[in-house]
């Protein structure tokens, strides 16, 4: 053995070993402070990792405050989509309806009600069956053309036809939608005309 | 070795953490991505390219266009707007004041640093005249429901901000279900040249896009952009000029009895380049699209 090595391992152990040693307090309280600080960034910018939230957005809040609310601009605009596409074929882009097929909703009473229950529980429903409209009488045959399509949608497309073509009426909430809709339940029939007269408005 | 398995348990935790934050956490949150719908609309986002536009995403793959161009949008903030629309009766002068006095209550009401309460000094009733522009949605509610009050039309709109929008390169930022259908996704990470998020929006016509491709310069001065003359061929007119060949300038166009002719590839290109669009609002991108006057 030479000089050297003499200082560093007593002779009766030969080889060195390694020994526990506890970490140095400092440390332990950085780790900490720093875990805890970046638990608090976490918590008010992460947006607990939800998908859909993006920088600069923080969080779900956030991203639900800044959504646009639908004026009536988008609501027209949607409901006049729905309304080309969905009851438009018959009703006519003019609302003018079609002799014998389906009635006019331009100034139709049942169209500019006080208010939109019974009115959604035509599209939502049907019409079979004797109905009268704007005086005349018509047997009709509407299948629920609006069962299928969301809430939102409905309610576009109500409020689109009581503003439309010289239509007066209040606009249509979703939520007066999802109401008839619970009422009807999830097989809806047909009503007639005398049936949806007994409704409320 | 007394602490091997230590070691060797030491490592599995640190691999084993590293693991769950960079391919479980991610997996988990965007892994089963599917279309989602267009705000206020039943549109489904994204739209699914078709034909040649698919292939294209393959060409601008193999030409490294992601080497010099991004399909990233970026956002730094959102503001809810409120415009003046229409003033009705009112003479501009008596609506400033009554204005000013609305707008005085804002600035007690609101305490976001990003607001913008719009100075009427030099206002002599021109419209559309943005009244208010900040983070608090409850402020915008209010003002419209006084103004309508009185008769003024107003119009809130929500906008998205940042450098990448007022260079016009977007209406908001790009967001994970844009690229639900690419790949592989282009997102690039330089941008010698422009965003490419929407240049279906920008420049939409397939022809200009070729022309471009062929000669960057007749469309674009002093644009860097080399140009893809390989994708096109340079052939003898025949006994009719293809209908397809480029339209020229006369300072690009090749020697009198040819005719530039866009072979698949520059078709697919185009294609793919025109399809590209991050234009609709989405539940966690929100804007307000300007929709067309009734």
């Amino acid at each position: 053995m030479s000089d050297e090595n003499k200082n560093c391992c007593s002779p009766e152990t030969g080889e060195p070993t390694a020994t526990r040693s506890s970490a140095p307090m400092w440390i332990i309280v950085v780790t900490l402070v720093l875990l805890f600080t970046g638990g608090l960034f976490l918590d008010s910018h992460s947006g607990w990792f939800d998908k859909n939230v993006y920088a600069p957005y923080q969080s779900r809040e956030q991203l639900e405050s800044i959504q646009p609310k639908s004026g009536e601009k988008q609501l027209l605009a949607r409901g006049k989509a729905v309304y080309e596409s969905v009851c438009g074929i018959c009703h006519g882009s003019d609302g003018l309806g079609k002799p014998g097929q389906a009635p006019a909703l331009a100034g139709s009473e049942w169209v500019m009600a006080k208010g939109a229950s019974r009115l959604a529980h035509i599209p939502l429903a049907g019409v079979a069956g004797a109905i009268q409209v704007g005086g005349k009488d018509w047997n009709m045959n509407m299948a629920a053309m609006g069962a299928a399509l969301p809430d939102e949608d409905v309610a576009a497309v109500l409020t689109y036809i009581r503003s439309s073509w010289g239509n007066k009426a209040d606009a249509v909430t979703a939520d007066d939608v999802k109401k008839v809709r619970a009422e009807i339940g999830k097989s809806p029939q047909p009503y007639s005309g005398s049936q949806l007269l007994k409704m409320p408005e | 070795m007394k602490t091997g398995f230590s070691v060797f348990l030491a490592a599995f935790v640190a691999l084993g953490l590293s693991w769950c934050g960079l391919v479980y956490g991610p997996l988990k949150q965007l892994g089963g991505a599917q279309e989602t719908t267009v705000l206020q609309s039943t549109d489904k986002w994204p739209v699914q390219r078709t034909g040649d536009a698919t292939l294209g995403l393959q060409v601008y793959r193999a030409n490294g266009c992601a080497a010099c161009h991004t399909e990233l949008v970026h956002q730094t903030g959102a503001a809810n707007v409120l415009t003046l629309t229409d003033i009705g009766v009112h003479k501009a002068a008596d609506l400033k004041d009554f204005t000013t006095s609305l707008l005085g209550t804002v600035s007690e009401l609101t305490t976001a640093s990003n607001t913008v309460v719009a100075n009427l000094a030099g206002w002599n009733g021109e419209l559309p005249k943005v009244i208010y522009s900040g983070a608090d949605d409850t402020v915008v509610s209010m003002l419209g429901d006084k103004f309508k009050a009185v008769g003024v039309k107003t119009e809130a709109r929500v906008i998205a901000t940042g450098a990448d929008i007022a260079r016009g390169w977007g209406t908001r930022q790009s967001v994970a279900a844009d690229y639900l259908y690419d790949s592989p996704v282009q997102f690039g990470s330089l941008r010698a040249g422009p965003d490419l998020a929407n240049i279906g929006v920008r420049a939409p016509d397939l022809n200009w896009q070729l022309q471009h491709l062929y000669a960057p310069r007749s469309l674009v001065k002093n644009s860097t952009m080399p140009a893809f003359r390989y994708l096109f061929t340079v052939k003898k007119i025949g006994a009719q000029p293809a209908p397809d060949a480029l339209v020229l300038p006369k300072e690009f166009s090749p020697a009198t009895g040819f005719e530039v002719v866009p072979t698949d590839e520059a078709r697919q290109l185009a294609a793919y380049l025109v399809s590209l669009k991050n234009n609709a609002p989405l539940y966690e991108a929100p804007f307000t699209p300007i929709t067309a006057a009734k």
